[in-house]
């Protein structure tokens, strides 16, 4: 029984590394452009398809297809970034929905255009199941955690101690002012985002080995997913962004297995609506963002 | 206010009244020349009309965005039918029940999330809509879950010796465009009175609404259920009109159509609504000439709708017009 | 105020303009210009594409393969897409445009279920032939032909059949008596189990956990592992085919693949999924109404086919539609013409001989199609015998 709760929980650790990745993009986003990125999950999958298009057309192997993905992902976040991002900072709030809405429409329907509405099979990934502590886990989920922490670390030192990291914590606390300092906030804005977006294509080529299933449409879930987690753990705070997903995977995990499956892509809004009844400003405070 | 409505206001209505039946007028006699398609087109229009109307007034009006929508389409679209279904009761009968049930069940849901700061109220409206999607989905015994509900009855009016059902496709037109008018016309009325003023107050400054004696946390909820009201009603239209609904009414899809006709056709204005709501179903049913672009080319509208036409198409128009007539 | 008046004339000017350009000649082409016009709706954008993909390139194969044996009767098909995205209102619409503007004659249509539902209306009232290829809804044929709808047509197998067959196999083969369920959660998941907890009580079997996935699901260990503790000793998946790798790939991971097996259907038995999960998919049982490697002239034609033109193997949405154009092809040529009443009664007393055996429509318009139940033996569909049954109807 105990055994169970903890194997469960490990479930819940594996599916959080996975959210929290794409969910501290999602959120360093937000703080920087204010803008909820409705498009978010489609870097997700335009990862996923990069690594699989390298693969699949190039017989690459899968550490080099990583590469691909994240690239082929940052590249379209440049031109999207130019073009549309940069012009949202500042907007009112249905700008930033109706212009991700509109981004992310585009994007997926491109890839269905280009590849085929059909779902392609990812071959390639670190499938062969390991045993550690006595849970067998794919050798391709022990990757995602040790990712999921190495992306937290590196995400929390170059926050702290790099200049573009404290230039996104100047902009994200006081647009005004940044222009005082003499920061480029739309240069900022810029980079926070194809990083954030670059975040968000490593995520769905990691995971991509163990989900087998790559289609165009596939982003759409992971939006909806990552939505609640930044509102939980406060929007702009990496650090909150973080635990929430970690939260919400092992929320989803027990859900999962002692109430029922199909219950468990409404854990996280359902739980974001008790949080937000309770603590509207989150469970830990938008004040200490990054 | 536009400059437009504003300066209507100080002229009076009397500019308005005559135009509007013209226009009515216009309508009543579109099926001579129209086929189904395009009718058919209209009356998807006009069912989305009263949401979108809804929503107006909450994010137009009173300055609150929000993505509830398809949460009280949902709810007024089930409710129509399963009493349709289930009691084979009269049209109005489903269709006032599902105004007012969703109007009820917005207020225990408006009062806790109208407390929210305004990203965090958008997300918890969105969470209406995913909440309402699952119930839809899981109390089978009530919706019948994903079977969903079907043959829901063409809409009838018992009305003794006078009864009609309202079949085929022109008979649902007139039906739907006479409650749209009536909508429009609630809306304006709301809209033109102290309340509505003391709505614009509060989306232009809430504080300084506040200073002056408005009660700005009662007239939130209460748009808010008037708002959750119409988009009921729009449901209970759509029922009938598609005979089956399903969890798949609760979508964002919906929501984000709504707000699209909102923004698109000028937030703050009736006319602007009407006109965004024709718009974009014209739009998205032309583009299926090119189906495998459809989507692209709706997204790329949506971006320039945003960059180029940021209070919508209404003021546009109005430039247009205006150099019409100089012209003259 | 002039200004006022002009704007909104202008604005409810130019939507009705706009509107009568819609229904203008300018796309529509009538009906006598000597081809048959097909009309096929499926979702073909947003994240449902990727089964409307499969089906429209299935009818499109099928097209071109008649026309290029000279048409029907020496008319060339013509398929017209609408994109139905998989929601009802969007279905509608495309039907709508389909037969008012395009001046279709006979609709293949949708995948989704409560898309053919509310499509069933639409082609009634304006005498359209409605052929369902691919949706799983009881109600659609329960309500058609002596039903009420009696233009829709349905060339789909329903669950009733495919629930008490694998079950019965499941029961007296295997000796199965304790089940969990892992379907999906669409009208097809959730009525086939509905169908199956009708039967448990003949086998005296009884379903121990009871859960749904949402389409799109990848995370499956938590309740795969669930079921391993929960001693049952089969798992009923009536699924999607993307699903059943995934499934079969974290049931290795979870410990389970070899010993609790999978019942019912979600293209187990296509090779990219079993290879996928060789371990998993050994000793699978499923119920289908076909599979790419059965073994017929036709259908192996078929596959090959496909492969050879699209690069990737045929799933079975491909395959119905393809089978379903050339079911209606084989109707519109007994009735020697396109008038759409002729067409019907040819198709109500067809035999048509598809690729897995003589094809027949009941009263219901349901087409009597045999289920093939197979089991993966040595990684590869061993099919052990098809079956067919008459549907109870409900009075």
């Amino acid at each position: 029984m105990f055994y169970t709760i903890i194997e469960q929980v490990v479930n819940g650790i594996v599916s959080g590394s996975v959210y929290a990745i794409v969910a501290v993009g999602m959120t360093m986003i937000f703080g920087v452009l204010r803008a909820i990125n409705f498009a978010h999950g489609e870097y997700y999958m335009l990862g996923t398809f990069g690594a699989w298009f390298a693969i699949e057309h190039f017989d690459l192997p899968y550490p080099v297809a990583i590469v691909i993905g994240v690239v082929a992902t940052a590249v379209i976040a440049v031109v999207v970034g130019n073009f549309v991002m940069q012009r949202i900072v500042g907007a009112p709030a249905e700008a930033g929905v109706l212009a991700t809405l509109g981004v992310a429409l585009i994007l997926q329907n491109t890839v269905i255009l280009v590849f085929g509405g059909s779902y392609k099979f990812f071959s390639g990934g670190y499938i062969e199941p390991v045993t550690l502590f006595g849970f067998t886990l794919a050798e391709q989920r022990i990757l995602i955690i040790i990712v999921g922490l190495i992306v937290f670390v590196g995400l929390e030192l170059m926050v702290t101690y790099s200049r573009i990291g404290k230039a996104m914590r100047a902009v994200s606390q006081n647009i005004e002012c940044c222009a005082v300092v003499g920061i480029d906030v739309r240069h900022v804005a810029l980079w926070t985002f194809i990083l954030g977006a670059a975040l968000a294509g490593l995520s769905g080529v990691l995971t991509a080995p163990v989900n087998v299933s790559v289609y165009g449409g596939m982003g759409e879930l992971i939006t909806f997913k990552t939505l609640p987690i930044i509102i939980m753990g406060g929007l702009g705070n990496v650090r909150g962004t973080f635990v929430a997903a970690m939260i919400l995977g092992i929320a989803e995990s027990l859900v999962a297995t002692y109430v029922g499956l199909q219950f468990r892509d409404t854990v996280g809004f359902a739980t974001l609506m008790l949080v937000l009844m309770w603590r509207p400003h989150g469970l830990f405070s938008a004040q200490a963002r990054f | 206010m536009t400059q437009a409505e504003s300066s209507a206001a100080t002229t009076g209505r009397d500019l308005r009244a005559p135009f509007g039946l013209a226009l009515v007028a216009l309508a009543c006699i579109a099926p001579l020349f129209l086929g189904n398609y395009p009718l058919h087109a209209i009356i998807i229009a006009l069912i989305f009309l009263l949401p979108a109307h809804g929503l107006n007034l909450l994010l137009g009006y009173t300055g609150l965005l929000s993505l509830a929508q398809a949460a009280f389409f949902g709810i007024g679209a089930y409710t129509s039918a399963l009493l349709a279904v289930h009691f084979g009761t009269p049209f109005y009968l489903n269709f006032l029940a599902a105004g007012l049930v969703t109007g009820a069940i917005a207020a225990p849901l408006g009062i806790p999330a109208l407390r929210l700061r305004s990203t965090s109220f958008v997300m918890c409206t969105l969470g209406f809509v995913i909440i309402g999607q699952a119930i839809a989905k899981n109390w089978i015994s009530l919706t019948r879950g994903d079977m969903g509900l079907a043959a829901i009855p063409k809409p009838y009016f018992a009305l003794g010796p006078a009864s009609f059902t309202v079949s085929g496709t022109v008979g649902f037109y007139y039906l739907v465009l006479a409650i749209a008018v009536l909508a429009t016309l609630a809306v304006y009325l709301i809209v033109r009175s102290p309340a509505g003023r003391n709505m614009i107050a509060i989306r232009e400054n809430e504080t300084l609404a506040e200073s002056v004696g408005i009660p700005t946390w009662h007239y939130k909820l209460v748009v808010f259920m008037i708002s959750a009201a119409f988009a009921g009603l729009g449901g209970s239209l759509y029922a009938h009109y598609l005979t089956v609904v399903s969890p798949l009414t609760f979508q964002m899809y919906y929501s984000t159509t709504m707000l699209i006709i909102v923004l698109g056709g000028g937030a703050g204005t009736i006319s602007g609504v009407i006109f965004g709501s024709l718009l974009f179903v014209g739009l998205t049913e032309a583009l299926r000439i090119a189906p495998e672009l459809r989507m692209i080319a709706y997204g790329f509208f949506l971006l320039g709708l945003v960059f180029w036409f940021p209070n919508g198409f209404a003021p546009l128009i109005g430039r247009l017009s205006s150099f019409l007539e100089k012209r003259k | 105020m002039t200004i006022e008046l002009s704007r909104r004339r202008f604005c409810i000017g130019t939507a009705l303009v706009g509107l009568q350009t819609l229904s203008s000649s300018a796309f529509a082409a009538r009906s006598e210009d000597g081809t048959v016009r097909l009309g096929l709706v499926a979702p073909m954008s947003g994240p449902n594409a990727r089964y409307g993909s499969f089906s429209m390139r299935g009818a499109q194969m099928a097209a071109k393969e008649i026309n290029g044996a000279g048409g029907v009767g020496g008319r060339k098909i013509n398929i017209l897409p609408g994109d139905s995205q998989g929601t009802p209102v969007e279905g509608v619409s495309a039907t709508r445009r389909l037969i008012d503007q395009d001046q279709v004659d006979f609709i293949i249509g949708d995948v989704s279920s409560s898309v053919t539902l509310a499509m069933q209306p639409v082609a009634e009232d304006a005498g359209v032939l409605l052929l369902n290829a691919a949706s799983s809804n009881p109600k659609i044929t329960y309500k058609a032909g002596v039903g009420g709808f009696k233009w829709t047509y349905r060339n789909y197998p329903t669950d009733e059949n495919r629930a008490l067959i694998v079950l019965q196999y499941a029961a007296e083969k295997k000796g199965f008596t304790k089940y969990a369920v892992l379907s999906v959660d669409t009208d097809y998941g959730r009525s086939a189990i509905e169908f199956t907890k009708k039967y448990l009580p003949r086998f005296k079997s009884q379903i121990l956990t009871e859960d749904y996935y949402k389409e799109g699901e990848v995370d499956f260990r938590s309740v795969l592992s669930k079921i391993r503790d929960s001693g049952a000793q089969a798992i009923i998946m009536y699924g999607n085919a993307d699903s059943a790798p995934i499934v079969g790939r974290q049931m290795i991971e979870v410990g389970i693949a070899g010993k609790i097996p999978l019942i019912g259907n979600a293209e187990f038995n296509t090779a990219s999924t079993i290879k996928a999960a060789p371990k998993a998919m050994e000793g699978a049982i499923e119920a289908a109404a076909w599979l790419p490697t059965y073994d017929s002239e036709k259908s192996k034609a078929f596959v090959e086919k496909f492969t050879a033109e699209f690069r990737e193997a045929p799933n079975n949405h491909a395959y119905v539609h393809w089978e379903t154009t050339h079911l209606l092809a084989k109707a519109i040529e007994q009735a020697q013409s396109i008038d759409r009443e002729k067409v019907r009664t040819a198709l109500s007393n067809i035999h048509y001989a598809s690729a897995v055996g003589d094809v027949t429509f009941d009263d219901h318009n349901q087409a009597r199609l045999p289920m093939i139940l197979l089991e993966i033996e040595n990684g590869k569909p061993s099919i052990k015998g098809a079956y067919s049954a008459e549907i109870d109807y409900p009075k």
